[in-house]
């Protein structure tokens, strides 16, 4: 707790005086947490290999072996293109894998997200009640307002969304995004202060 | 003179921190007087979810899932506050799970660097119910880098595992609207929020019982029964009274046209 607290002093006075040591000690914290980020990262191998075999022990089917060996066998490729070709992660060989399969993987995940969004949106839309009806309304007229027949026919419509858009939507915002920073900043001071429960209980 | 030290544009959120930070001492002295309990906040019903979640976990014979996000284990960011959060509902629901014998599945961020608190938060839950026995360390997954590679393992778990509660509490991004919506689909009671506004729609849209922005905060106060954490509620509201105080001020001057005053809120 101690060691937390100096260092968030430390880091709390960088952002408030630009005295060159203290810029100077925050450019160090800064370039450790890469290190310690980059280190930590062969703990999480370690538990991911836990998991996966605790999974393939509860599973014996060939399937579940192919879902275990399967992160393995790409880990591998990812590692051997970036560390046996000159340019290392910037090898053709790499940004093959990466281009070609992750970038390729990441981007159909995405767009499944728009299905999902489409789904949960028929349920949060079904007139349910007379917060629902409200919803609906100001939804309606915020998305109709960017179809340009709307806006042929019914020229009103492009004001109104946006007045939704600017007045209820932004204030509304604005509010919540204050009282989630003024919370996050107790939890600051807290810290600090080394009354942080959650750390107390972690050890 | 103080001006000459501070850097542009801090003045005003240095007064913030000292009337917070006043405030902390002040509510604190009150926590540790007894004066201040979670009776006098208002119930907030995802958090009598969260029991009723794992109830139903329970007579389902399906496992309860929790994740503070792909992202969610930042320790040195702005968000380092959510993941508190995430860590004190983490070590809530693992209580939960100990005491009604649900089995819990951890999905871990992918900053592999909070993994340590992460065990010692369900660690501590199981030992708390006197059932550290039942702790599983392949209970906590890890899935590497990348959100999407994240979201596509826990919808894998989801499915090949079932759910019973999936409980989301921390910093999401793009990830939470598909490991959300695929819960609902595989039949969970979806309980969770977030503090980052922008994603708190999907929240909104995709949960049963939905923690709206700094509600999380709250919540991680009154499941804590922590006195010090229950006065950082008080604390807050008072920072919500400084800050109003100071939209009304900034608007009379503003209105007014005094520009040496308004320059003042400018600092």
């Amino acid at each position: 707790m101690i060691i937390i607290a100096i260092t968030g002093i430390l880091m709390v006075a960088a952002y408030f005086i630009p005295w060159a040591p203290l810029q100077g000690v925050k450019g160090v914290m800064t370039s450790w947490i890469v290190v310690i980020s980059a280190a930590t990262v062969a703990m999480g191998f370690v538990y991911m290999t836990t998991s996966q075999y605790k999974l393939y022990q509860k599973n014996r089917s060939t399937l579940q072996l192919v879902y275990t060996v399967t992160p393995y066998v790409f880990f591998a490729g990812f590692l051997i293109s970036a560390l046996a070709y000159p340019g290392g992660s910037n090898s053709p060989e790499y940004r093959w894998w990466f281009t070609n399969i992750y970038s390729n993987v990441g981007a159909t995940i995405y767009a499944i997200m728009y299905f999902t969004l489409a789904s949960s949106a028929y349920r949060t839309f079904r007139v349910s009640s007379m917060e629902a009806i409200a919803l609906i309304a100001g939804g309606m007229i915020y998305t109709l307002r960017q179809i340009p027949l709307f806006q042929v026919y019914i020229p009103w419509i492009v004001p109104l969304g946006e007045w939704f858009l600017l007045v209820p939507n932004t204030g509304g915002g604005r509010g919540a995004v204050i009282a989630a920073a003024l919370a996050a900043l107790v939890v600051g001071i807290r810290t600090l202060w080394g009354k942080e429960v959650t750390l107390e209980v972690s050890g | 003179m103080l001006l000459g030290i501070l850097a542009d544009g801090t003045l005003q959120p240095l007064i913030l921190l000292a009337v917070l930070t006043a405030a902390t001492y002040v509510y604190n002295k009150k926590a540790y007087a007894g004066e201040i309990k979670a009776d006098q906040l208002r119930e907030i019903p995802a958090i009598a979810a969260i029991t009723e979640g794992v109830g139903k976990s329970v007579e389902e014979n399906k496992p309860v899932h929790y994740a503070m996000g792909a992202s969610g284990g930042q320790l040195y960011s702005q968000l380092v506050s959510m993941t508190l959060v995430a860590l004190a509902f983490l070590n809530y629901i693992a209580k939960l799970c100990a005491k009604y014998e649900a089995q819990l599945i951890v999905h871990m961020p992918y900053q592999a660097e909070s993994i340590p608190l992460i065990e010692a938060m369900v660690r501590e839950g199981y030992k708390a119910e006197g059932k550290q026995e039942a702790f599983q360390p392949s209970c906590l997954r890890y899935y590497g880098q990348g959100a999407l590679s994240w979201t596509q393992a826990v919808t894998a778990s989801y499915d090949q595992e079932g759910v019973g509660l999936n409980l989301s509490i921390g910093i999401f991004y793009s990830d939470c609207p598909i490991s959300l919506e695929m819960a609902k689909i595989k039949g969970a009671l979806n309980v969770g929020g977030t503090g980052r506004w922008i994603m708190v729609y999907a929240f909104a849209m995709m949960c049963d019982y939905v923690f709206l922005g700094q509600e999380i905060y709250v919540a991680g106060a009154i499941i804590s029964e922590n006195p010090l954490m229950l006065a950082g509620v008080w604390i807050e509201d008072l920072g919500k009274f400084y800050s109003l105080l100071l939209l009304g001020v900034g608007l009379i001057v503003g209105l007014l046209g005094v520009s040496a005053a308004a320059a003042l809120f400018a600092l």
